[in-house]
């Protein structure tokens, strides 16, 4: 077949077609369309200008109840909680039950799931760090290895040992330096330092032999170590061969009471916030109104805000029947209004039983304490056998990690 | 647009409906569907009827825009048994088209592809295609031979 045979086909294929008629329909088609585009203008002019006449007769007319008014109460976050009341003029937030920090909201550190005492820690020398996540201690034949957690989740072993003090293991919550390479532990006599970035060592001797408790300053030079009845100021300076200056701090009896650059203290009616002034002192900042009855732990401060953990009188707002609530404060240093207070308190009876009125689980005194800030606004602290972060703005509080050693104190390196 | 049909309207649609009727049906394969394509191609000229350049271009670009349309399933030739129409069948829309605008309408390439929204490439291999495959489906056993012996 040749291609000028293919209109040819094609013509006879088609050619028995009827004849159209197509231009009366096609025009009258043509103004059908017309005409309903016209009505759907109309239409829709005739919808707009009812909508601006509505608006302006509920504007004009509709005041009072009927009208539109703005919220009188700011939008919180999403994933917020609201306080459950307030404790002394202080919103308070209640923490989750015992035995439900399993299933609580993880946050991602260094630490892992589980924080235990690790069996391939290298050595320090090998191993140097930038900033330490957290320190820990293994006990060895009545004395204690201090084991390191750099930002990286690797362990190393300083090689040293460190004797115990008076209350067991010679490890403070304070123990590492705001800028993640010093750490400090206390010992009868004296204290340990050591730099984490060089494997430095350096002991400094003190008067007293019975000494507790280690706080750094925000400039990682200087130490404030303390005591019962006894607490030193020492200016750190692992370079210089020198001992170091050593100067005396007013004595409080609680030897955690002693932290820089913030301490919170004193009992119902007589809590105060302090900062520290240099030299051998603090200066009253405020008086925060708390039922304390005892604090636990250490002082931490994280910006403006401060934190420390205390054992609280009854509370009204959180009845207890076999304990006393602990209770989390965080003051701010510039704004009351800041202030926010995490209950820590029993676990009621799940299938309430007339006539027994005892909880499911309680929290012991002094099981809880305060371990540091990990952010600004997000609080960790000790419950038991868990290490939990507490977000300040949003009241929410989720799980760090499980411990499984006795003590831990936490470092800058925890935010990775 | 006046409310009677415009004579020059109405002469210019008289002197093609026929003629792109027959091309529509061998596009389409269904002459009901043709008439209406047709219809819709020139209600929509009548409303830019006096704006419109070239008023053969702009019926032929609408004309053939349902046919190229993917999603399609019309039937083309159903129950057909003439070979011309049943070879036409075994055609893809593209080719159909192409090969009717090319033969039957008798457009050159470059008017086709304006005609069908296709490029120049398209419109030969297209072209080229469904020549060989219309050959095959009337008679010819092998399509490269039917070619080589074409262009001896």
């Amino acid at each position: 077949m040749r291609r000028q045979e293919v209109p040819v086909l094609l013509n006879q294929a088609s050619d028995r077609l009827p004849e159209p008629d197509l231009a009366d329909a096609a025009w009258e088609g043509g103004l059908a369309y017309r005409r309903r585009q016209r009505r759907s203008v109309i239409a829709g002019l005739i919808a707009m200008l009812l909508g601006v006449v509505i608006g302006v007769l509920v504007m004009t007319l509709g005041g009072g109840k009927n009208a539109f008014t703005p919220p009188d109460t700011t939008p919180s976050l999403p994933g917020s909680i609201p306080p459950a009341g307030q404790i002394s003029g202080i919103n308070y937030w209640n923490a989750p039950p015992a035995g439900s920090e399993r299933f609580l909201d993880r946050v991602s550190t260094p630490l892992g799931d589980l924080l235990r005492i690790p069996d391939d820690a290298g050595d320090l020398k090998d191993n140097p760090m930038d900033r330490v996540a957290a320190v820990i201690l293994s006990s060895q034949e009545g004395n204690y290895v201090p084991l390191f957690l750099s930002s990286d989740s690797h362990w190393a072993q300083a090689a040293t040992e460190l004797r115990p003090i008076a209350t067991g293991q010679p490890l403070s919550s304070g123990a590492i330096a705001p800028n993640g390479k010093l750490v400090a532990f206390p010992q009868p006599g004296g204290v340990f330092v050591i730099d984490v970035s060089t494997a430095d060592v350096r002991s400094i001797r003190l008067p007293s032999q019975d000494l507790r408790s280690v706080s750094w300053l925000e400039n990682s030079t200087r130490l404030i170590i303390s005591g019962p009845g006894s607490a030193y100021r020492i200016d750190v300076d692992l370079e210089s061969a020198q001992q170091p200056v050593v100067g005396a701090v007013a004595v409080s009896n609680d030897a955690e009471d002693a932290t820089a650059p913030y301490r919170l203290d004193g009992t119902a009616g007589q809590v105060a916030l302090r900062q520290y002034a240099g030299g051998n002192g603090w200066v009253e900042v405020s008086n925060p109104r708390l039922p304390v009855s005892r604090w636990v732990g250490q002082t931490f401060a994280g910006s403006n805000l401060v934190a420390r953990v205390f054992v609280a009188n009854p509370l009204p707002q959180v009845p207890t029947v076999a304990s006393r609530a602990q209770v989390v404060a965080a003051i701010s240093a510039l704004e009351p209004l800041e202030d926010r207070l995490l209950v820590l308190g029993e676990t009621p009876a799940a299938t309430p039983t007339p006539g027994r009125t005892s909880p499911d689980r309680i929290r012991e005194p002094g099981c809880c304490s305060l371990l540091g800030w990990y952010d600004s606004q997000t609080a960790l602290f000790q419950v038991t056998d868990w290490l939990l972060a507490w977000n300040l703005q949003s009241g929410q509080v989720r799980r760090v990690t499980e411990l499984e050693v006795d003590g831990v104190a936490i470092g800058p390196g925890i935010r990775g | 647009m006046r409310d009677t049909v415009d004579p020059e309207f109405a002469a210019y649609v008289d002197a093609r409906q026929g003629r792109w009727l027959r091309t529509a049906y061998l596009v389409y394969g269904d002459l009901e569907r043709a008439g209406e394509q047709l219809l819709h191609a020139f209600t929509r000229l009548s409303l830019r009827w006096g704006k419109v350049d070239d008023p053969d271009a702009y019926v032929l670009g609408i004309l053939y825009q349902a046919a190229l349309s993917r999603w399609s399933r019309a039937k083309v030739f159903e129950g057909e048994e003439d070979p011309v129409k049943t070879a036409l069948a075994a055609l893809s829309p593209q080719q159909r088209a192409v090969l009717v605008l090319l033969h039957f309408e008798e457009l050159t390439e470059f008017e086709t592809a304006d005609a069908l929204g296709m490029s120049h490439s398209a419109v030969h291999t297209n072209g080229m295609t469904a020549l060989s495959r219309f050959r095959l489906e009337l008679g010819t056993k092998d399509w490269r031979d039917v070619t080589r012996g074409d262009s001896r």
